[in-house]
């Protein structure tokens, strides 16, 4: 089921949480709205889910309008933060809990609705826990079950606020995966929210960038990474070298005074040189598939930051000390302008 | 609210403050608690056990016992359903006055019993403009049983909500939301949800609200009359057989009171162990 939200404006009491949003998510699709904290992000999917009802706008699923639409009629499966599970009910119960509620003649009979959880409970790999109580699983596994529950009112909709966010980080790439594993699997369409962008980037198929309650950016990942439309995104999708026009022009061949060159640290390129007023190395790192060298440049007030590939490395044999001279294989330009409007 | 589980061995106290202390207190105990405890039994079958059996199956006796209980059976209930109301109201919505609320169902710990009942008096009594509509329209408030239950309600007003409030705050609304998502109503979400969640805690309000219904002396004396098996509840009616000299009957009366006292502080023990083990989580924090 696709999702259109049309100019969607929220506010908590005198802060501003959405600020005019378009967003259109297509059937079948797994989309991530990334953002900082307070971004709006989490809003964003509550005025989904029909938690929250907008100021202003109007949410439609499959083009009908849905924005006044109380959020038990949504049928929207939401799998919370912190899960939210029902600590006094079995597994089985939490995932049986949405047939339970239904009205008589929609609630499905005894048989069948232990035929039905069961399967839910095998889906998520959980199908021999069924009988203890939340409070006895780990994170994983209640994360898990949250997500058995969301699906077994059968939703065309399936949100999900930072899923992995109260997990370990071995747990959480497993889960990542088989999340993705499981979409491929039954198509249903997935809003997932995150402040993590290599899970962003893992995950879905499209991201939506989100700064201070609007979306900076709308793209695939390889779009996002390769033409990112802000210094926003741009630094956001992670580290980044800003490079005034002294050091670019010669490389970029860009005269603008005001054109700022971003360079990713492993687009950076660091060769020895014996200009002595040029970059100076200040550390080297082992990472240890990767070396992290950090360079200063007097007209610098962050550090260069270049990673480079053990074996690249070792080519150049830099150290601390030496001065070098700076290129990029790769880098987008930004003016001033654009920045300080940000 | 809770203990430290384990005690650092640092801040021991040295044997002979320990034994000093556990001294005191098991002897302030004993002197307040438990030899009162032992004198109303005592004095209640000193006269042998047929004086005592007469003394709480006589006609009036009787009657006390049924008002008190028709009253706890109103007021507990009424403020039960007033107290999960009010605790949902606080701790789920946001309104203007919600402060003022807070504060209001206070108000009866703050006042004296006796006032409590003394604005009943003045409010639905004969002097007030209120009280002569009443009367000519044969409504008897004051000094009638509907009298003693408006009081008694209005004294164990803010057990439940007292007691319900901090922990729907600390429980959070997540689940109810979840509950929202998955096509729970209003009514099932309440049945499902809320109630098993705040279940023990409620159960401990309305131990204590009936308690203190059942006990209440100052403002049910205010407004009751003292009506012979009319409107004499059974705090009441000890007073009057003690204010008789009757100090047998008095005490064998009292000792009824006593009992459920006793049967409710150990129904109030173990749903306060049951609500220590069922929120472990809480527990902890």
């Amino acid at each position: 089921m696709s999702i259109e939200l049309t100019d969607i404006a929220y506010r908590y009491a005198d802060v501003i949480a959405i600020d005019g949003i378009d967003l259109s998510i297509e059937s079948g699709e797994l989309l991530a709205l990334l953002g900082p904290s307070g971004c709006g992000k989490t809003t964003l999917l509550r005025v989904i889910a029909g938690l929250e009802f907008p100021d202003r706008g109007t949410v439609r699923f499959e083009g009908r309008d849905v924005t006044q639409v109380a959020a038990r009629k949504r049928h929207v499966g939401l799998v919370f933060q912190h899960y939210a599970l029902f600590n006094h009910l079995t597994v089985f119960e939490n995932v049986a809990f949405g047939l339970r509620v239904r009205r008589f003649w929609r609630r499905p009979r005894r048989a069948e609705l232990k035929r039905r959880v069961s399967e839910l409970l095998d889906l998520v790999q959980l199908g021999e826990l069924a009988r203890r109580y939340p409070a006895q699983l780990s994170g994983g596994q209640r994360q898990r079950v949250a997500l058995a529950r969301a699906l077994a009112v059968e939703p065309e909709i399936l949100l999900l606020d930072e899923p992995f966010g109260a997990l370990d980080a071995r747990v959480r790439g497993e889960l990542r995966r088989w999340l993705r594993g499981l979409h491929d699997r039954i198509h249903v369409t997935s809003v997932f929210v995150t402040h993590d962008q290599e899970e962003a980037f893992e995950l879905a198929d499209r991201i939506a960038v989100m700064n201070k309650g609007r979306i900076e950016q709308l793209a695939d990942p390889q779009t996002l990474y390769t033409q990112p439309a802000s210094p926003f995104v741009c630094r956001f999708l992670g580290e980044v070298n800003e490079l005034p026009v002294a050091l670019h022009e010669r490389w970029t061949g860009v005269r603008d005074a005001d054109a700022i060159a971003f360079v990713r640290p492993h687009d950076l390129e660091l060769t020895p040189s014996r200009n002595t007023d040029a970059a100076r190395i200040e550390s080297v790192r082992d990472l240890g598939a990767t070396v992290r060298i950090e360079a200063r440049h007097p007209a610098l007030l962050a550090p260069l930051i270049g990673i480079q590939e053990r074996g690249r490395f070792a080519e150049n044999a830099l150290e601390p000390g030496q001065s070098v001279a700076i290129a990029a294989r790769q880098w987008v330009i930004f003016r001033t302008g654009d920045i300080t409007s940000r | 609210m809770n203990a430290p589980r384990r005690h650092s061995t640092a801040l021991r106290d040295p044997a002979w403050l320990r034994t000093l202390l556990l001294t005191i207190a098991l002897a302030f105990v004993a002197l307040f608690l438990v030899l009162p405890l032992i004198a109303v039994f005592g004095y209640a079958i000193e006269k042998g056990f047929d004086v005592y059996l007469a003394s709480v199956t006589d006609e009036d006796a009787r009657s006390a016992i049924r008002l008190t209980l028709l009253v706890a059976a109103i007021s507990v209930p009424a403020n039960t359903i007033f107290g999960v109301a009010a605790a949902w109201l606080i701790t789920r919505f946001t309104f203007s006055g919600k402060n003022l609320l807070v504060s209001l169902i206070d108000l009866p710990f703050a006042v004296s019993p006796v006032i409590a009942g003394l604005i009943y008096v003045l409010l639905f009594g004969a002097q007030s403009s209120l009280g002569s509509w009443l009367i000519a329209h044969d409504i008897k408030i004051i000094f009638a049983v509907p009298g003693i239950v408006l009081a008694t309600t209005f004294v164990t007003f803010p057990f439940v909500a007292r007691e319900l409030i901090p922990l729907m705050q600390a429980q959070g609304s997540e689940e109810e939301q979840a509950a929202l998502t998955l096509g729970a109503g209003g009514w099932s979400m309440f049945w499902r949800v809320v109630l098993p969640k705040i279940g023990w805690g409620l159960a401990y309000g309305v131990i204590l609200c009936n308690a203190r219904a059942i006990g209440e002396f100052g403002a049910v004396s205010v407004v009751s009359g003292h009506i012979r098996g009319v409107t004499n509840t059974m705090p009441l009616h000890v007073e009057i057989l003690y204010n008789e000299y009757n100090r047998t009957a008095a005490f064998a009366v009292a000792s009824l009171l006593a009992l459920l006292a006793l049967a409710t502080l150990a129904v109030k023990q173990l749903v306060g162990w049951r609500m220590r083990r069922a929120e472990p989580e809480h527990d902890a924090a």
